[in-house]
């Protein structure tokens, strides 16, 4: 019985602390180098900003959790990695990169329209002694090489283990917890299986005010995202509201009739 | 047979030819790739023995529950307790990679004296010969530990003993001047408020503990058009929590507090409330001239605030017209606002009163790194981590993140009394030494923490009160010996005490508070840790989600 | 030096004269500079990664890919120029044959050896070909570029056989015989592998779901870009013969090749831009109205930003497209020997902006509704590290604990 696990990401209970985004860097032994960049630094998961477009006290912010969004139909990445680097597992659903396999072309980098994936520029490297305090189960990367969030695969391995020992088949939901979902401070990122239906997950994803991130496009990812406030769900969108001070997006009010699915 | 150039060549070129077909080159691409992928400067974690061990925060007074991961002996990897009762595992975003802190660049590891290296005992030998030729002052950043206990007999033997009391404390000392309740006694019941009026505190944002408004905020409010708990941020920037709020009254910088004395006044004419108060001096209109709001949006703003009851002011700020209309709420000594949690706090020395005569100056590890005693005295400065330039003649490397045993008391903020206790769950370098330790080894006659930790645990025993929290909620009443109860700390359940009594704190308002004309909301965190992990600034600095400094590498 | 001149003069083909040493140093100073320069950034970049360049997570593909692109469709001539003179018999074209197999050659080559570069592992290059994706355009790119380099190697073995001195030997000269067989063979196999791996190159970006920047439908599993790359490769491959042609003989001083040959050149190159610029135009509008929509992306959207406005893509099609295909085939323009040139130019402009707005517009173009416009300047190594070279290659070091 194979399973596709994704999430529900509750745009209103985001506060923007970013404890899921120091979880994840320490969880998959990310590397704090001091003469990375916001363009070429590493960070699997991801805490974007976006706003209404007002200003004054109209204005306001949401936070938005960006990670890789594991997309199920004609996977982008997985579509055009020259060497097969990067697979869609067929018993998760989980879009699995092998940084190990990888050339480090970053034709999938181009080819992500979440901009979820992350190029080692550099080797990893850590204050002296540091790598003591490194997360045992996973491996550490080496530069040139492309990698991204797979949705704490090394959990599920133990969750696995932990079942097999158990004599077990299935894992135990229980065991199989991400940590950016562990680390959430008010529950606004959840996990879940999206095969099956009883999952409150899946029963989420389903309702009214969820919504993916440019569906439109196509490649059906298995992060939702919901929101009661109707100019965040405008934001799954392109086109949607934002008041980056390089552009404006006044759409016409026709185009914006076209726009809206 | 000879051999010329030509047939030289022409073997050559076969030769080369022929490799192609040969095993060599291709074991020799396939090595070179098998190369890449195991260079032997990439760092590579840990191996060893892996536990899981349930403990509590150290970093701050708010003592959050963790699940610490360790391979081989080494911190590898942090998560929240869910079984906590105040946190139920929620952690400020830092403590995901304070297993880190320990091997943070800025971690001291040796003496220093006036910036040379130095050792413990010469330490030892100048601290001993001051404490012969003078008193010596003991200061504490977070008192209320088995260490205090040590510090503070040391202090009160040899000199004196002082304690940063922290924003919160200042925060509720005007409840303490009109009721006499001391601000240690009193904490925030925000389980049962209906409506949170915050006048600039960043509730969802590392207020009070960091994980307790957070899930509260995130069960009755997020997201519902209709939330059980309004949450109404006065502030006058968009900042994380007036995002996320219910409402967000944008003021002009600096007049919260008038605001608050202008809404107190909506609330006494209009009778919207039965307390009987004072007037503030300033009326309505003066106060929509002040914030910038319109006289009706300050009245709307009242109406709002006791539609749905109980409610509450929290504010960041020491100013006591924000007390003052918690007065005027009814929110005092009250189900769903301030109330007393304990009878048992104890009053300090204040750590900022000027210093009148001292021979050395003590500074245990948790005061913050900013703090500057203004004297000529001889001062001994206890650090795990180096926060900047600082006047101090010995820096003393003292043991960082868990590494060596504490306990946590009642968290500031907190609305029941609390006990947990710390183990050391990885080894501090053998070069450093706590300030109780150093302290005790000046005075041999001294307690020790473990000790204190020990007595404290016979005396929750004792009082029959509370229950320890775990998997399971087990009351006092029902353990058999004070080692079960001892030994179930050091794994990590939390004691708990009774909720708050409700007994009606009275507070005599004689007269309105007067405040200083705009005064800026005074946000600074008395106690902070002095360095951030190098992962948490780097990712801030990356997202741009937050200022952040500090050293990386 | 009499006594080198006779050494060498065995080398040297029959008639030319060899000029003196100083002379010839000179001529070769500025290439022995630059390749110094190359060597250097390459070797920069090979020894302490791509962090070395301005590239960063959201430019992934910068000024060398498109150069790469580039300058493998400029080398189209190479294989077109073969189908012509051995597949469709235009034995007219003969005489630049030679020519063009050595500016493919050199195209290539460099091409690959630049790849080598860009790529983060270059060791682990050949596992694209024992893990190939089926589903991949660069997969298919890498084997047909693999192949086509080994073809046009094979190509220019003859050329090298043609010394005076190699001659000398029999089996190399049998060898010769043998290939020389072999040639039509290999120019039909070229042009097979050139067919695909130009339209692969324009199938990479057609096929990005992400970008609907770069995005269009096809025929079956090829984007019209996919034909569209391989129109204006040939377009323009022959353009760039006679640029590189015409340069040489202008430093030379001397006429290698006939007119006549520039003006048919020219004149297939300007029929094959008109149809490109036909299908471009085309495409730009089906892409506008209907694909681009489709995925939720208004045309407007791409074009406000400053400097990728629409002057971009009228520079790209009429300017350089439209423009140069008029001046090729006009009788009056395509006559003349300044205008052709001038045309041909233009035209290997056109290919080149086209490259450059799939790889670079495509990449600074935001996506999501929260993204922003990026600009991205390239950093060329060498340059830099003059610049301020204990600052910026201090803080490029790999940090090794």
């Amino acid at each position: 019985m194979s399973a596709r696990y994704g999430m529900v990401i509750d745009l209103d209970r985001c506060t923007g602390c970013g404890s899921c985004m120091v979880a994840c860097a320490a969880e998959n032994n990310v590397p704090a180098l001091p003469q990375a960049t916001a363009r070429t630094g590493i960070t699997p998961m991801l805490v974007r900003k976006a706003s209404n477009g007002k200003e004054g006290n109209l204005r306001r912010e949401a936070f938005i959790p960006i990670l890789c969004m594991h997309c199920e139909h004609e996977t982008p990445c997985v579509h055009v990695c020259p060497q097969q680097a990067v697979e869609l597992d067929a018993a998760t659903g989980i879009v699995m990169q092998m940084p190990q396999r990888c050339l480090g072309c970053r034709y999938c980098m181009t080819a992500c329209p979440y901009h979820a994936r992350y190029f080692n520029w550099w080797d990893p490297a850590w204050s002296a002694g540091m790598e003591k305090s490194l997360n045992p189960g996973v491996a550490t990367r080496m530069r040139g090489v492309v990698e991204k969030c797979n949705f704490c695969h090394v959990r599920f391995h133990a969750a696995k283990e932990k079942a097999a020992a158990a004599g077990r088949r299935e894992i135990d939901p229980a065991d199989y917890i991400p940590a950016c979902v562990e680390a959430c401070p008010t529950g606004a990122i959840r996990f879940g299986n999206l095969s099956d239906p009883n999952d409150p997950v899946t029963q989420d994803a389903r309702s009214a005010n969820a919504f993916r991130l440019l569906a439109r496009i196509g490649t059906e990812p298995k992060v939702y995202y919901k929101s009661n406030e109707e100019w965040v769900r405008r934001l799954a969108e392109s086109g949607g509201q934002s008041d980056s001070p390089t552009h404006t997006t006044r759409i016409p009010a026709q185009q914006a009739e076209e726009l809206h699915v | 047979m000879k051999v010329s150039r030509r047939d030289l060549l022409a073997w050559s070129a076969g030769a080369a030819a022929a490799l192609v077909a040969t095993p060599v080159p291709w074991k020799l691409l396939d090595d070179t790739s098998i190369w890449s992928q195991n260079w032997k400067w990439i760092p590579q974690p840990s191996r060893g023995p892996m536990e899981v061990k349930h403990s509590a925060c150290t970093l701050c007074p708010s003592g959050c529950g963790l699940r610490v991961r360790t391979a081989g002996g080494y911190l590898v990897g942090v998560a929240g307790l869910a079984s906590h009762p105040v946190t139920g595992g929620a952690l400020c975003p830092l403590a995901f990679a304070a297993h880190q802190l320990n091997w943070h660049p800025e971690r001291l590891r040796t003496v220093r004296h006036r910036g040379v290296e130095s050792s413990w005992d010469d330490a030892r030998a100048a601290f001993v010969k001051a404490c012969g030729e003078g008193p010596v002052i003991v200061i504490d950043g977070y008192p209320g530990r088995a260490a205090s206990v040590v510090m503070e007999a040391f202090g009160n033997k040899r000199g004196e003993y002082r304690a940063f009391q922290g924003t919160e404390w200042k925060v509720l000392a005007p409840y303490t001047r009109w009721s006499g309740v001391p601000a240690s006694d009193l904490g925030y019941d925000l389980e049962n408020a209906r409506t949170i009026v915050s006048f600039g505190a960043p509730l969802l944002d590392g207020w009070g503990i960091p994980g307790r408004f957070t899930r509260l905020w995130a069960k009755r409010s997020a997201g519902q058009n209709e939330p059980e708990l309004r949450l109404i941020q006065i502030e006058d920037s968009l900042s994380r929590t007036a995002t996320r709020a219910w409402r967000w009254i944008a003021v002009r910088p600096g007049t919260e507090s008038a605001l608050a004395s202008g809404i107190a006044r909506v609330l006494l004419e209009e009778k919207l409330v039965s307390t009987q108060a004072p007037l503030p001096d300033a009326t309505v209109s003066e106060v929509a001239l002040r914030t910038g709001l319109d006289i009706s949006t300050i009245r709307e703003l009242a109406r709002m605030i006791v539609a749905q009851q109980p409610a509450m002011a929290i504010s960041n700020n020491n100013a006591p017209s924000i007390a003052a209309l918690n007065v005027v709420l009814g929110a005092v000594g009250e189900r769903g606002g301030i109330v007393r949690r304990s009878r048992a706090a104890k009053s300090y020395q204040d750590a900022e009163a000027p210093i009148s005569s001292a021979r050395a100056v003590v500074l245990d590890a948790s005061v913050p790194w900013s703090f500057i005693p203004k004297t000529d005295a001889e001062v001994f400065r206890f650090a795990a981590w180096n926060g900047g330039p600082t006047k101090a003649d010995w820096l003393l490397p003292a043991p960082g993140f868990l590494e060596e045993l504490s306990d946590v008391p009642t968290a500031p903020t907190a609305s029941v009394e609390t006990y947990a206790v710390a183990p050391a769950i990885t080894q501090a370098p053998h070069t450093t030494r706590s300030c109780a330790a150093f302290l005790a080894s000046a005075d041999p006659s001294l307690t020790s923490a473990e000790k204190v930790i020990h007595k404290r645990c016979a005396d929750l025993y004792r009082a029959r009160v509370g229950a320890l929290h775990s998997h399971q909620q087990v009351p006092v009443a029902r353990l058999e010996t004070d080692s079960q109860l001892e030994e179930q700390l050091w794994n990590g359940s939390v004691w708990v005490g009774e909720p708050a009594s409700g007994e009606s704190i009275l507070c005599a308002l004689k007269k309105w508070p007067a405040d200083d004309a705009d005064s800026p909301v005074d946000s600074h965190q008395s106690w902070s840790v002095p360095v951030m992990p190098a992962l948490a600034t780097k990712l801030y600095q990356e997202s741009g989600l937050r200022e952040s400094q500090g050293r990386i590498a | 030096m009499s006594s080198m001149a006779l050494a060498d003069s065995r080398w040297i083909a029959r008639g030319e004269e060899r000029v003196s040493l100083p002379r010839f140093l000179a001529w070769l100073a500025p290439w022995i500079v630059l390749l110094a320069i190359g060597v250097y950034a390459a070797g920069l970049c090979l020894f302490y990664g791509l962090n070395q360049t301005n590239m960063d997570n959201r430019f992934a593909f910068g000024l060398w890919i498109f150069l790469d692109l580039g300058i493998i469709a400029l080398g189209a001539g190479a294989f077109f120029t073969g189908f012509l003179v051995y597949i469709l018999k235009r034995a007219e074209l003969r005489p630049i044959l030679n020519t063009a197999v050595v500016v493919g050659f050199i195209c290539y080559s460099g091409a690959v050896a630049i790849l080598m570069i860009d790529v983060g592992q270059p060791l682990r290059a050949w596992f694209t070909f024992w893990h190939p994706n089926t589903h991949s355009m660069l997969t298919e790119v890498t084997f047909c570029i693999s192949c086509y380099l080994t073809v046009l190697g094979l190509e220019y073995v003859p050329i090298l056989l043609r010394n005076r001195q190699l001659r000398k030997l029999p089996s190399f000269l049998v060898f010769e015989r043998q290939l020389h067989k072999l040639v039509p063979v290999l120019a039909a196999v070229g042009t097979l592998l050139s067919f695909f791996h130009q339209g692969s190159l324009g199938g990479l970006y057609g096929v990005l779901r992400g970008r609907p920047f770069a995005f269009r439908e096809g025929i079956f599993i090829w984007p019209s870009t996919f034909f569209l790359f391989i129109l204006s490769a040939i377009a323009t491959g022959p353009s760039f013969l006679m640029l590189v042609v015409a340069i040489v003989e202008r430093v030379t001083g001397r006429n290698l090749v006939a007119q006549d040959v520039f003006r048919r050149l020219g004149r297939i190159s300007g029929v094959l831009l008109g149809v490109y610029v036909a299908a471009k135009s085309i495409d730009t509008l089906i892409w506008l109205n209907f694909t681009s929509p489709s995925e939720g992306f208004a045309p407007w959207q791409y074009y406000i930003y400053k400097p990728f406005g629409t002057p971009v893509l009228f520079t790209e099609i009429v300017l350089f497209g439209l423009v140069p295909a008029f001046l090729l085939t006009f009788p009056r323009t395509a006559e003349h020997r300044g205008w052709r040139l001038s045309a041909a130019a233009l035209a290997c402009c056109g290919v080149l902006m086209n490259r450059f707005v799939m790889t670079v517009q495509t990449l600074a173009l935001p996506t999501l509704s929260f993204d922003e416009f990026l600009s991205y300047t390239p950093k060329q190594c060498a340059y830099r590290n003059l610049q301020s070279p204990d600052r910026d290659f201090a803080s490029s070091q790999p940090c090794r604990a």
